[in-house]
């Protein structure tokens, strides 16, 4: 559609959105240079702590640890030594905690027998970190919906937009679809900067990793490493679209684009200040920012709320994207353009 | 008679209890360049952005070429070019990108009409360059190309010549003209300078607190029977005596300073009024017709209220 197309071309011909996109490929090299270095400084100096903690260490475990040769590997049989005997000993060990343990030691065997260091840094590694950075584009996509709308009222522009032969309701979808692909397009870069910072560091040597989970029936399995990095990625998009739509909403509502810019800023920075404050309350489950992160559900990590559900986080979240909608819409349909 | 290209009807705004803009009644004619006139604050910006869709009718219908704007938008604004107030364009944008997005949202705008859009309005050396190194009469240019691209039949300039110098004004003037004849499009244009109006329209609507007060057409308001004849002459009362016999008592009014008589009549009635006085004796010292202008009717009717 031609709307969409004069959309875009509002979004990619100022520079501002070439600076962005320069951001986030700087902050995955930035990202990815840190991790290389830092794994650089962790195998230089690794074998004098390794002595101290091999003296130190249970006859039990050292001996455990000694049928492997490389560093990596006695370190992996260590630990799992260490758990397992905190397993053994620790009877007022909660519930949780011991399927935790049991689990990561299930995991470092299967990592010894198959020889696989789960410290090295694989090209899946970096990718697997630049979803962190998921963050970064929220934050990025976030700005430019908030300026979406907004910004043409600041330009006077808004005038001319809505004398023409397209309702509202279309202006408004063109901008908001041009938003998501603007996001999306983002996303992109930023996975292949993230995959092409990995193959340039480590090469395509890890590519066929697989990814390691501990299925429900305690048993480990291998799953592929791009569906694992794929499912990180689709579950920040949910929070990434949540909040470029809250920030579509306020974007209708604010005529100054740095208002509009501020205010989404702002409610994406302190919602999960703000609730973790209120964490006490059973009402803030009904808020948007406890349910936003729905890989709360996936890593075995805790609910805000215990009562919360997968479901119920799904359902709010919904019902405030229809609600943004729906106010954005009403706000933007209705309004006199007066200034 | 033609049909119009816009018809007002009853058209309201009521913000609070008060109407901003009460049941305006009028319509504009193909090819004509129609003012809109009336003091600061009288509602013209206000029924503008109605016609356009950007503001809401609290009651009424506009209507455009027989589609109505509040029930039918979209196919009603593919016959109404506009710009309100200032041109504001994409400033990050060149000349021609703006066009180009303004002329996306038509069918039918062709990469040939663009040009000889840009070549109507002499735009075509700075045509590629950045909107914000333009100045204010090349935006104000760019902003009619944006209005005139999809050939509409009605084009909509709300206060035009705000902030253009002397020469901008007449600038677009000029173009103005030459679109009514070029494109054949019918033309509103708002203002509250009055000279402008004078010099660009074809008629005028004045409006005072959103009611229109009157409409006229300015082309021929010279043979207007508004029209006065001042008559200087020694003995006033003889010539009152004697013209009274001859017009009739209620067209006869003294001037303001007393020294001459001044009576409603019409340009040709001169030589004839001269003949009669000087037949009987009169010395004449001048006899000369007076047209009222724009300006003075303009605040005769509006009771002066306004600044210009």
């Amino acid at each position: 559609m031609n709307l969409i197309r004069n959309e875009n071309m509002k979004i990619y011909r100022r520079p501002r959105t070439w600076a962005m996109i320069g951001i986030l490929i700087l902050a995955v090299a930035f990202m990815g240079g840190v991790m290389k270095w830092d794994s650089s400084r962790n195998d230089g100096p690794a074998p004098m702590p390794q002595q101290n903690a091999q003296t130190q260490e249970q006859p039990g475990g050292q001996a455990e640890a000694e049928k492997y040769d490389e560093a990596w590997a006695q370190d992996l049989a260590q630990q799992n030594a260490r758990l397992q005997e905190q397993l053994n000993r620790t009877a007022e060990m909660g519930e949780e905690q011991r399927e935790w343990m049991t689990e990561q030691i299930k995991l470092n065997q299967y990592y010894l027998d198959h020889g696989i260091n789960p410290h090295d840094l694989t090209l899946w590694s970096y990718v697997d970190n630049s979803a962190a950075l998921i963050l970064l584009i929220t934050l990025l996509t976030v700005i430019v919906a908030a300026d979406m709308i907004a910004a043409e009222f600041s330009w006077g522009t808004i005038k001319l937009l809505l004398v023409g032969p397209a309702s509202r309701t279309k202006v408004m979808l063109s901008k908001y679809i041009s938003t998501m692909i603007f996001a999306l397009m983002l996303l992109l870069i930023c996975f292949a900067a993230a995959f092409a910072a990995g193959a340039l560091l480590e090469g395509f040597g890890g590519i066929n990793l697989p990814h390691l989970t501990i299925g429900a029936d305690g048993a480990v399995h291998e799953g592929s490493m791009i569906s694992h990095s794929l499912r990180v990625y689709g579950l920040s998009i949910v929070s990434l679209l949540m909040y470029v739509t809250m920030a579509f909403m306020i974007s209708a509502a604010f005529r100054s684009s740095s208002m509009a810019i501020a205010f989404s800023l702002l409610f994406m920075l302190l919602g999960n200040t703000l609730t973790m404050l209120l964490s006490g309350y059973s009402w803030v489950k009904y808020l948007l920012f406890p349910n936003i992160d729905l890989s709360q559900y996936m890593e075995g990590s805790q609910p805000l709320r215990p009562e919360m559900t997968l479901g119920f986080s799904i359902g709010m979240l919904a019902a405030y994207y229809v609600v943004f909608q729906l106010v954005a819409w009403l706000l933007f349909t209705r309004r006199d353009v007066a200034a | 008679m033609t049909e119009a290209v816009l018809q007002l009807r009853n058209v309201t705004k009521t913000i609070g209890k008060r109407n901003i803009v009460d049941n305006l009644t009028f319509d504009i004619l193909p090819g004509e360049v129609f003012g809109f006139l009336g003091p600061n604050g009288a509602g013209k910006t206000t029924t503008i952005r109605m016609i356009v869709g950007l503001i809401s009718m609290t009651k009424g219908e506009a209507i455009v070429k027989g589609i109505s704007v509040r029930q039918n938008f979209a196919k009603a604004m593919t016959h109404i070019g506009a710009i309100v107030e200032n041109p504001e364009m994409y400033k990050f944008l060149t000349g021609y990108q703006n066009l180009v997005h303004f002329a996306r949202r038509h069918s039918g705008v062709t990469k040939e009409r663009i040009d000889e859009v840009v070549k109507l309005l002499g735009l075509q050396n700075r045509i590629h360059e950045k909107v914000k190194r333009y100045s204010l009469g090349m935006r104000q240019r760019l902003g009619v190309a944006q209005a005139i691209l999809h050939r509409p039949s009605l084009l909509i300039l709300d206060e035009p010549t705000n902030g253009l110098d002397p020469a901008g004004i007449r600038e677009l003037r000029d173009y103005l003209r030459k679109l009514t004849r070029e494109e054949g499009l019918a033309v509103i244009v708002s203002s509250h300078l009055l000279s402008e109006m004078e010099l660009m329209c074809d008629r005028v609507a004045i409006i005072q607190s959103g009611k229109l007060v009157d409409i006229r057409p300015l082309q021929g308001y010279k043979e207007d029977p508004g029209t006065k004849v001042v008559i200087e002459v020694d003995d006033l009362p003889a010539a009152r005596r004697l013209l009274s016999k001859a017009f009739g008592d209620s067209k006869l009014s003294m001037s303001v300073s007393g020294q001459a008589l001044e009576i409603a009549a019409e340009r040709a009635a001169i030589p004839d009024i001269a003949r009669m006085l000087v037949s009987e004796g009169l010395d004449v010292y001048g006899i000369h017709a007076v047209q009222k202008s724009l300006e003075d009717q303009f605040l005769e009717i509006t009771g002066g209220e306004m600044v210009v």
